[in-house]
């Protein structure tokens, strides 16, 4: 049980996918233009992922490992194919928002990384706490995102007003660029509240300083020359 | 120094001896300001109290910012230099006079936190700073940065504008004295052309800004221009029209010449210049803008490392042979 507490916990915060793994940055930068496109495309890829990894998990034993990426592929696609038919179903405008994104799931790299680290090697009830933990991690992340887009591009949250009678949007956040910008921005904020962490951490005396990213020099290189 | 056994980290150097020509960042400071003070003069002229409040707003959100991000960053504070000064002001050359002041405050905070200080402070930027604080309230707000739509008390035209919708036949009575003496609707400096000219050959007489840059951005921007109007003379203006438009000259002797986003060979200085000046009637004639020159310099910022990979070869070896290995590899 401990463990998969740790599984499902380890996708909210130590390896948040978009912000700390860097993966699956393509819905992360078209998408969230708004608070309830990040949300939306999040669950998607919430459903997806937790039911791929279930999948994969199961048939773990009797994937070849020479088709494996092949047969990954398969199960996500069939599963994004039932996300889209659903959303165009339940949630038309919302797909008419996302667009092409909902089918480039597929090809998403959270669920094929996940897939290939963690679902082809682990039990089903690891799998899917896996799943869970990176979904919910994406969601939360993506609708982080087009919050603060939203509010500075648009000046709604949710597309109702918060901003204050007269508020001229920020319209670059909404754009293309905005998206770069917000995502920099976010990680070098999170970044800087991990160093001032482990700072923190060192100087409390515990010399184990453990470093999130274990074999880069660059940091030591920085400190030796200064 | 347990780095130099690390062979990846290639540090271009130069070898001693050395020589200090008393050359300081503020000297460079003040020189820029002494240059920009025509153009300062002949926009209080052109536009009275109003281009006085927001050059002065820019350059006070501009030095307020970089004292707070330096502040935050735990660095040594660095107004007294003058280079936020510079960038500010540059910023309020390119508003029109009609700026609210919150926008000229918001420019000037993206273009000194995000322009400059995200990337470390003044030396680091790899785009000219003043030009992505211009950017991006210019893609944010149009209206208001549209001295056409914002600028009603005026029986000034854009010109730029003017060709963009009426077509070269529209501009071609506009004379260039009057475009020299800054009768033109436009950024609140940057159309000051004559009085930007002047300071910008000081600048260059005084050896702060290249002349291969300056030159070769006007050089383009000529080239370009007469290429296309022989083209079709009814559709595309003449050089002269697009060399005294716009931000062309503000473009050619202030933003394209930031040291930090320039390459600083010869060669590569010249073509640095001439795609810049290219660019800005490419992007004039067949792009969505009006005004194509500060996202030409933007472009040409980020390729600026690219244009410094023109280099000759260290004494020695030989030239680099296609296909050959690195030439660090067999000297």
């Amino acid at each position: 049980m401990n463990q998969f507490i740790q599984e499902l916990t380890k996708g909210l915060w130590k390896e948040l996918p978009p912000f700390r793994l860097l993966l699956g940055l393509c819905p992360v930068l078209a998408v969230t233009k708004s608070a309830s496109n990040g949300i939306g495309m999040g669950m998607a890829v919430l459903f997806v992922l937790t039911l791929s990894n279930m999948l994969i998990s199961l048939v773990r034993n009797i994937i070849p490992s020479k088709v494996r990426i092949a047969c990954f592929i398969t199960i996500s696609a069939t599963l994004v194919v039932a996300v889209e038919l659903l959303m165009q179903a339940y949630a038309y405008p919302l797909y008419l928002q996302l667009g092409i994104f909902v089918p480039l799931i597929v090809v998403n790299c959270i669920i094929l990384g996940r897939a290939e680290a963690f679902a082809a090697k682990n039990p089903v009830h690891l799998a899917i706490a896996d799943g869970l933990g990176m979904g919910l991690g994406f969601t939360m992340s993506l609708t982080f995102l087009g919050s603060i887009r939203e509010i500075l591009g648009a000046g709604t949250w949710f597309g109702y007003p918060v901003m204050w009678d007269g508020f001229q949007p920020f319209t670059i956040m909404v754009e293309a660029p905005g998206a770069f910008l917000c995502l920099g921005l976010t990680l070098a904020a999170m970044n800087y509240g991990t160093r001032r962490q482990l700072m923190k951490r060192n100087r409390e005396g515990s010399e184990a300083s453990a470093s999130p990213c274990g074999g880069c020099r660059a940091c030591s290189i920085g400190k030796s020359q200064d | 120094m347990s780095t130099s056994s690390n062979n990846d980290i290639l540090l271009a150097i130069s070898t001693p001896p050395f020589w200090h020509c008393g050359r300081t960042i503020r000297k460079n400071s003040l020189h820029t300001l002494i240059a920009l003070t025509p153009a300062v003069i002949m926009s209080l002229l052109q536009w009275g109290m109003p281009a006085a409040r927001v050059m002065a707003l820019a350059v006070l959100a501009a030095m307020a910012t970089e004292a707070v991000c330096q502040t935050l960053m735990k660095q040594k504070l660095s107004q007294d230099n003058g280079t936020a000064a510079i960038t500010g002001l540059l910023l309020a050359f390119l508003l029109p006079a009609s700026a609210p002041w919150w926008l000229v405050v918001i420019g000037a905070a993206c273009a000194m936190g995000i322009g400059r200080m995200a990337f470390g402070g003044y030396g680091a930027n790899q785009v000219n700073a003043t030009l992505v604080g211009w950017a991006m309230i210019f893609v944010s707000f149009p209206f208001l940065m549209d001295p056409t739509a914002s600028q009603l008390q005026t029986t000034l035209a854009d010109p730029l504008l003017k060709l963009k919708y009426f077509g070269a036949e529209a501009v071609a009575d506009i004379s260039v004295i009057d475009l020299l003496l800054g009768n033109q609707l436009g950024g609140l400096g940057s159309s000051q052309v004559g009085a930007l000219l002047l300071g910008g050959i000081y600048l260059v007489l005084r050896g702060v800004v290249r002349w291969e840059i300056a030159l070769s951005f006007l050089g383009g921007t000529f080239l370009a221009a007469t290429c296309l109007h022989f083209v079709d003379g009814s559709l595309y203006a003449g050089p002269f029209f697009h060399m005294g438009t716009g931000s062309t000259v503000l473009a050619a002797f202030f933003l394209a010449t930031e040291d930090s986003c320039s390459p600083h060979r010869r060669l590569p200085m010249l073509l640095y210049g001439l795609t810049g000046g290219i660019l800005v009637v490419l992007i004039r004639a067949f792009g969505s803008y009006t005004d194509g020159a500060p996202f030409a310099v933007m472009l040409i910022n980020l390729l600026a490392p690219m244009f410094a990979l023109i280099r000759s070869h260290p004494f020695g070896t030989g030239p680099r042979k296609a296909g050959s290995a690195d030439w660090r590899t067999r000297a």
